[in-house]
């Protein structure tokens, strides 16, 4: 399985024995993590990394609910996993709805914690590789100019040149001059790359 | 005897009357007998009692110069007259020559002549003021004994007779008014009492003047049903005209109805007993379920280190003694962690020292049943009891006992939960053999698997979603503190059978 470099567990618990313990285990399998002994001190420190969020249910201050949300509204997208206890399963499953990826309860058999750690920090993977990707499509496409935007999305849209220029009212021949601009500086070598990441932008 | 010396002698007598009406220190006066009581005549004395010369009184009204309060009291036969043969003796209080008023005792005689007609008023008056304070503050002292809400008595020292009792005390006897029969102090006392500690109470009190403490009072049947009194306190008595051996002449006794403080206290006691079960029955289940949260953590941790000390050994490349080391140092942590929990609970489990006191069995079974009723009629059970007569009282901790109770009787209420019978009875029995008591609690709701009957006193076995498991292990531990036995029988068809055997003590 193929890791995106840097990726970290974020284990938010206040127990610092079992947080070392996770970290003992976790580094068994070369997976690098970091421990917090609260939702805040996690939020405070974030800093745009990526990974996968551990996240204890039952915690003083902000609990592992509050915690979800908070998250959420900071806008931190990584997969969060919950830990529940014995009897906080219901607790679990409305977390579940709120938007984490999973519950394990505590204590956990390390193949099914590794394995849904491994499935999160994948997604994460993903999630980071697509908003890299979402930026720079981004960034290409503020570097055309609006005339180029406009034969972007009519090109996207499925018509010809000829049917460009009749729509813009210029000659076919500098539809043809700005269709080639838009695909030097979108990066893309055909016309089916070009409408992928102007679906991308849509989105 | 001639006319003469007959003369000579009403001379003579009349100039002594006349000495003794103008030396006595009496204020002697005639008045009209008009409504106003001009004065006639007065003696000298009025000067000394009301700042007046006689010649200054007379010609005016008696009736304006007494206080308005007491001006009619002899119109009104006020209780300050006292009416005896033709004689009238008044309190009242006439204003001095200097604006106040002064105490007097007028005694007065109605003169009428041959036909009745009243001709004028003779009165003898002496100043009161010093007595009649003193008889007021006796009077205000009287009513303070008489309305204390303290139940006060008079006792005579030589027989021992009640006296006087106040208001308070008869309301508590339950007297009309101060009964005609005499009452005997020792008739209000249980005679063991009145012997061993009112003798000497009342000795006490004859030799220092006052004793202080509390003996319950006998009272009369039936009224003892329901009302309680103490004496509390018993003040001597000397009389002070003997006082070359003064002798105790009677003796207050003061007592107070505590019918209402014994029952706030009664009410107390049960109401402390009730949160005192209700609590040990919260603490145990909450106890159960913090411990299991706490213990949680260290054996997540343990479980962790090891599995990840596992996987390290699969690594040979990696792997030496050291990485083994560390992880029996984690280890080691987590598990002193665990066992400093379970030493907590110890010490928590110890402060709770069990109470033991003697009980009936057939009292707490009824208790918790009763207690229980309110689920049993929600989930249409019927408790039948069948109690064995005159069982030996249990020497145990009674609280602990019917915590067991609680728990078994509520798991049979429990049992019909899976069942649709519609007769659902919960049996409570109880019976003595060879020095033990038996307690059975049955019910028909299907029974229980041999397999399960080996298991249900283990702990964390629970067919309830809801439960931790622990109610019958517990149960088994109180019943075994107390060198008792619990098991269970059923045949797995028709129904269960919970049976707790106590030792009852034998009376060394």
């Amino acid at each position: 399985m193929i890791l995106p470099d840097q990726s970290t567990v974020f284990i938010i618990d206040d127990d610092d024995g079992f947080r070392e313990s996770v970290h003992w285990l976790l580094q068994a399998e070369n997976i690098s993590t970091c421990g917090y002994s609260s939702a805040r001190t996690f939020i405070e420190t974030y800093n745009n990394e990526t990974g996968c969020i551990l996240l204890d249910v039952r915690m003083p201050d902000i609990n592992g609910l509050a915690a979800l949300k908070l998250i959420r509204e900071k806008n931190i997208n990584m997969p969060v996993i919950m830990i529940s206890g014995h009897g906080d399963i219901p607790i679990a499953v409305r977390a579940m709805k709120q938007g984490a990826q999973d519950f394990i309860e505590k204590p956990f058999d390390d193949e099914h914690l590794i394995r849904v750690i491994n499935q999160c920090l994948c997604q994460a993977g993903e999630i980071s590789e697509h908003e890299s990707q979402l930026a720079s499509v981004q960034r290409h496409f503020e570097s055309l100019s609006r005339r180029e935007k406009e034969v972007m999305q009519l090109v996207v849209s499925g018509l010809s040149n000829k049917e460009v220029a009749e729509t813009l009212e210029i000659s076919p021949k500098t539809v043809e001059v700005h269709r080639s601009r838009v695909m030097r500086k979108m990066d893309c070598d055909n016309l089916a790359i070009l409408v992928k990441k102007s679906a991308l932008l849509k989105n | 005897m001639s006319d003469d010396s007959e003369l000579t002698r009403c001379t003579t007598e009349a100039a002594r009357y006349r000495q003794m009406f103008e030396h006595s220190t009496d204020m002697l006066s005639r008045h009209t007998a008009t409504p106003e009581w001009i004065y006639i005549d007065v003696s000298p004395a009025c000067e000394k009692l009301l700042g007046y010369k006689p010649e200054e009184l007379i010609g005016t009204s008696s009736y304006e110069q007494i206080h308005p309060e007491d001006a009619d009291n002899l119109k009104q036969r006020a209780e300050s007259v006292i009416y005896r043969q033709g004689i009238y003796t008044n309190v009242h209080r006439i204003k001095h020559k200097d604006g106040y008023y002064v105490w007097f005792e007028t005694t007065s005689r109605t003169i009428r002549d041959d036909q009745g007609t009243p001709k004028e008023i003779i009165c003898v008056s002496r100043d009161v003021s010093e007595r009649e304070i003193a008889e007021q503050a006796t009077r205000r002292l009287a009513r303070v004994v008489e309305a204390s809400s303290d139940m006060i008595m008079f006792c005579n020292h030589d027989d021992q007779i009640i006296t006087y009792m106040n208001e308070s005390c008869l309301s508590t006897f339950e007297f009309p008014g101060f009964p005609d029969l005499e009452i005997n102090l020792c008739s209000l006392f249980n005679p063991n009492d009145y012997k061993d500690v009112i003798k000497p109470a009342l000795e006490t009190a004859g030799k220092t003047g006052k004793w202080l403490g509390s003996i319950q009072m006998q009272l009369p049947h039936p009224i003892n049903d329901n009302k309680h009194a103490e004496v509390r306190e018993i003040i001597g008595h000397h009389n002070r005209n003997k006082s070359d051996s003064p002798e105790v002449e009677y003796y207050t006794l003061i007592a107070r109805d505590i019918t209402e403080q014994k029952l706030a206290e009664k009410q107390a006691n049960i109401q402390q007993q009730e949160i005192t079960h209700m609590s040990r029955y919260l603490s145990v289940g909450e106890m159960a379920t913090g411990l299991a949260h706490e213990l949680n953590q260290p054996m997540a941790a343990i479980i962790n280190y090891c599995r990840g000390t596992k996987r390290r050994l699969k690594d040979t490349s990696t792997f030496n003694d050291e990485v083994v080391t560390e992880a029996m140092v984690l280890i080691d942590k987590q598990a002193k962690r665990a066992s400093e929990i379970i030493k907590r609970l110890r010490s928590f489990v110890r402060k709770n020292d069990s109470i033991q006191t003697l009980f009936s069995i057939n009292k707490s079974c009824q208790n918790v049943c009763d207690f229980l009723s309110q689920e049993a009629k929600n989930n249409g059970i019927s408790f039948e009891y069948d109690f064995g007569k005159s069982l030996p009282h249990l020497y145990a901790d009674k609280i602990q006992i019917e915590q067991v109770l609680l728990n078994i009787i509520r798991n049979s209420i429990e049992a019909y939960n899976h069942t649709h019978k519609a007769l659902r009875p919960v049996a409570v029995t109880t019976e003595y053999n060879s020095g033990h008591i038996q307690i059975t609690i049955t019910d028909t709701a299907g029974g229980i698997s041999e397999e399960e009957q080996q298991s249900v006193f283990e702990p964390f076995q629970t067919s309830k979603s809801y439960g931790l498991g622990m109610g019958l292990p517990i149960s088994r531990t109180i019943i075994e503190n107390h060198s008792g036995q619990i098991w269970v029988e059923s045949d797995g068809v028709t129904g269960t059978e919970f049976k707790i055997r106590l030792p009852v003590e034998e009376k060394s």
